[in-house]
């Protein structure tokens, strides 16, 4: 993963009157630039007549604190004055699991809170979380709900709390036209390499790569190829549920998948039943490792996941048969379990799941690239309208998708 | 060509205490003398010149310790029978706006004050163009003046950044001809300034920098007529191509403290709320 840059110092400033007309507007932003300073365009409000003033608001950031109060300073001469910001007000929690009444409910962008002066920076963006500042250390962390411990001291209100707004992942064709637009029309072999690329991009920064999976995975036989990502060391961590578990087993085990051969595409006799058999057999080992390591399970994702010692979170539903030994049957425990390995996560590919995807999506900050990859567009269109903007959208069969990336990442090694 | 609809009512005040008493501007240096008599002369020469020209003339009264009270463009801004008093920036002249206001109270102007933070120097760095009023800032009036001068006035304004000690005055780089022309200074301005002037002034007189060392901005337009303390010769064939009249009118004891025509008058008949429309 990229090294985090250090975080800019930061003023609001003010800027009023006939800005537009005078050109002083356009002078300050100069001004900023030719500092070696940025700056954001918070609002603007136009004037209707010539003789209304027109205000903008600026965010100016420079990497130097120095820079920055110069440059505000060099600004004043020209009218814009700074802005003095709210700092963000800390309630305690008077119990355990409940936030505050009018806690801040996050969003999963980069977050900042402005404590004591300090800007502090948000260390895992996650939505729907209340915050939680530690004065001691001066940090500021996002706590699901059951999470609060009474005494906890939790931002409320909206003041003194910024997030930057969302980003697309940046880079060459095709994903500069490429938008959480579900679009069966795009070139899929182009996307495929781009992923492929950005996989290996992040793995060589030291980014991590999640896949979530579904059952659709196994069903359409596209296990093998997920098996050799985990075998290849390009897959870091599994997020699934019992059933992909379940028939990646029975596929290693028997051949089927939810009693369907996979080689032949036939349902086989009394195959209805096979996935139970193979979860009774793993329960019976007491799990999945165990089923490995006796030799009861030869190969496929789950096998490779515990070869290659690749951390995996099986979290249970209402309906599940078994169910595994490793299902978390607790979601509320299996959620956190899932936050607990997204360190360092800047890939995240979810593969034909539906729930899963949404689930892990409500978990993962804006900044990690997600590749949702399914038949059916109304799973893309999902995550997005949950709020993970940051999901970009490949409709396609995922049995073909992870052929050709398996392709793809391997001729990156070998090439 | 439409003649500038003010410019013939001004406010002056005899330079009885004239004299350089202290530095504020690069011009000045205490170890010059005035000389008491022909500054007189030279001010009464300005008077006569201006009323023979066709404006009146009102007076205010001089007080000692106040030597440049005489620069009465800078006491304020009069707009339609309302005066904003000037927010002086050097401390040495704050103490002429209680005898500008005492002038204008005496003779029923409405008083609109500026907010005590923005300092702001009257009718030397704000001059009404067409539509507009430009405003000089950064060496004696701040920009942030400006959005309260636009809201006191009910009037557009576009904001000139000033880069010359020299000619610390929008006034010493600026002058309104008529409605369409207008004498510039344009190496006095950065070049945001510039291109605010060139999008409001059609037929701008440009004087190179020497000729804008020269004070001759610093003029005053009464009608047809240009009253100059110094006239470079292209300037004049300028003017009179345009058919303007130019009166030399010699202030030199009053350059001295960095002073010209315009800076010992101020208009009390400028009315933008009938030269400036909205929209």
């Amino acid at each position: 993963m990229t090294a985090l840059p250090a975080q800019p110092e930061r003023e609001l400033i003010e800027l009023t009157g006939h800005i537009i007309d005078s050109l002083t507007l356009a002078k300050i932003l100069d001004l900023i630039l030719e500092a070696g300073a940025d700056y954001r365009i918070i609002d603007v409000d136009i004037g209707r007549t010539n003789l209304d003033p027109s205000t903008v608001h600026l965010e100016v950031t420079a990497s130097d604190h120095d820079l920055l109060a110069a440059l505000v300073e060099r600004l004043q001469i020209h009218g814009a004055n700074r802005v003095a910001r709210q700092e963000a007000v800390l309630e305690p929690a008077d119990r355990d699991g409940v936030l505050p009444v009018g806690f801040y409910a996050t969003t999963n962008l980069p977050t900042r809170v402005l404590i004591n002066g300090r800007w502090l920076t948000v260390d895992n963006p996650e939505m729907d979380c209340g915050l939680v500042v530690d004065q001691s250390t001066m940090t500021a962390r996002t706590v699901p709900m059951h999470r609060i411990r009474a005494g906890d001291l939790v931002v409320v209100g909206m003041s003194g709390v910024e997030v930057d707004a969302p980003e697309r992942p940046r880079g060459a064709s095709p994903f500069e036209f490429m938008t959480s637009e579900v679009s069966p029309e795009k070139p899929k072999a182009l996307l495929v390499a781009e992923v492929a690329r950005r996989i290996g991009d992040a793995k060589r920064h030291g980014g991590r790569v999640l896949a979530v999976c579904g059952p659709a995975v196994v069903h359409t036989g596209a296990a093998s190829e997920v098996a050799r990502l985990v075998h290849d060391g390009w897959i870091d961590v599994l997020f699934a549920g019992n059933g992909f578990a379940a028939h990646d087993i029975e596929a290693n085990v028997l051949g089927t998948s939810l009693g369907v051969s996979v080689g032949e595409g036939r349902p086989v006799e009394h195959g209805h039943a096979n996935h139970l058999r193979v979860i009774n057999e793993i329960r019976r080992r007491g799990s999945i490792a165990a089923a490995v390591d006796d030799g009861f399970i030869t190969g496929g994702v789950m096998f490779e996941c515990v070869k290659r010692g690749v951390p995996f979170v099986l979290a249970g539903s209402i309906r599940d048969d078994g169910p595994l030994p490793e299902v978390q049957t607790d979601v509320v425990a299996a959620v956190d379990a899932m936050r607990s390995h997204l360190h360092r996560v800047t890939i995240a590919l979810m593969l034909a799941s539906t729930l899963h995807s949404i689930a892990t999506g409500n978990i993962l900050p804006a900044g990690v690239e997600t590749y949702c990859v399914d038949i059916n567009p109304a799973v893309v269109t999902k995550l997005g309208d949950r709020g993970s903007h940051q999901a970009l959208g490949v409709v396609t069969d995922v049995g073909l998708f992870l052929r050709d990336l398996v392709s793809c990442l391997r001729d990156r090694a070998h090439g | 060509m439409a003649e500038l609809t003010w410019g013939r009512r001004y406010l002056m005040c005899p330079p009885r205490y004239f004299e350089i008493a202290y530095e504020i501007n690069p011009w000045m240096h205490r170890d010059v003398t005035v000389d008491p008599d022909r500054a007189l002369a030279q001010w009464e020469g300005l008077r006569r010149t201006l009323e023979e020209a066709g404006a009146d003339v009102e007076l205010l009264d001089p007080v000692p310790g106040a030597p440049d009270l005489v620069f009465t463009a800078n006491a304020g801004f009069v707009n339609a029978g309302r005066f904003v008093p000037s927010n002086f920036a050097h401390p040495e002249r704050q103490v002429e706006t209680p005898h500008d206001l005492a002038w204008f109270i005496q003779h029923d102007y409405r008083i609109d004050r500026l907010p005590a933070n923005v300092h702001y120097e009257g009718a030397g760095d704000s001059l009404p163009f067409g539509k507009v009023l430009l405003a000089g800032y950064r060496t004696r009036s701040d920009a942030a003046s400006h959005v309260h001068l636009s809201a006191l006035l009910h009037v557009a304004v576009r904001s000139i950044e000033l880069l010359d000690d020299r000619l610390y005055h929008l006034d010493l780089t600026f002058c309104p001809l008529d409605e369409r022309r207008a004498i510039i200074a344009p190496t006095a301005w950065d070049a945001y300034g510039r291109r605010v002037v060139a999008s409001v002034v059609a037929e701008p007189l440009v004087l190179s920098a020497d000729e804008a060392l020269s004070f001759c901005a610093n003029s005053i337009v009464v009608g047809k007529t240009v009253i100059m303390p110094c006239c470079p010769p292209p300037v004049g064939r300028q003017l009179e191509r345009w058919g303007f009249d130019v009166a030399i009118c010699a202030v030199d004891e009053f350059l001295k403290a960095g002073g010209g025509c315009r800076c010992l008058t101020l208009p009390l008949d400028i009315d933008l709320t009938t030269s400036v429309s909205p929209g």
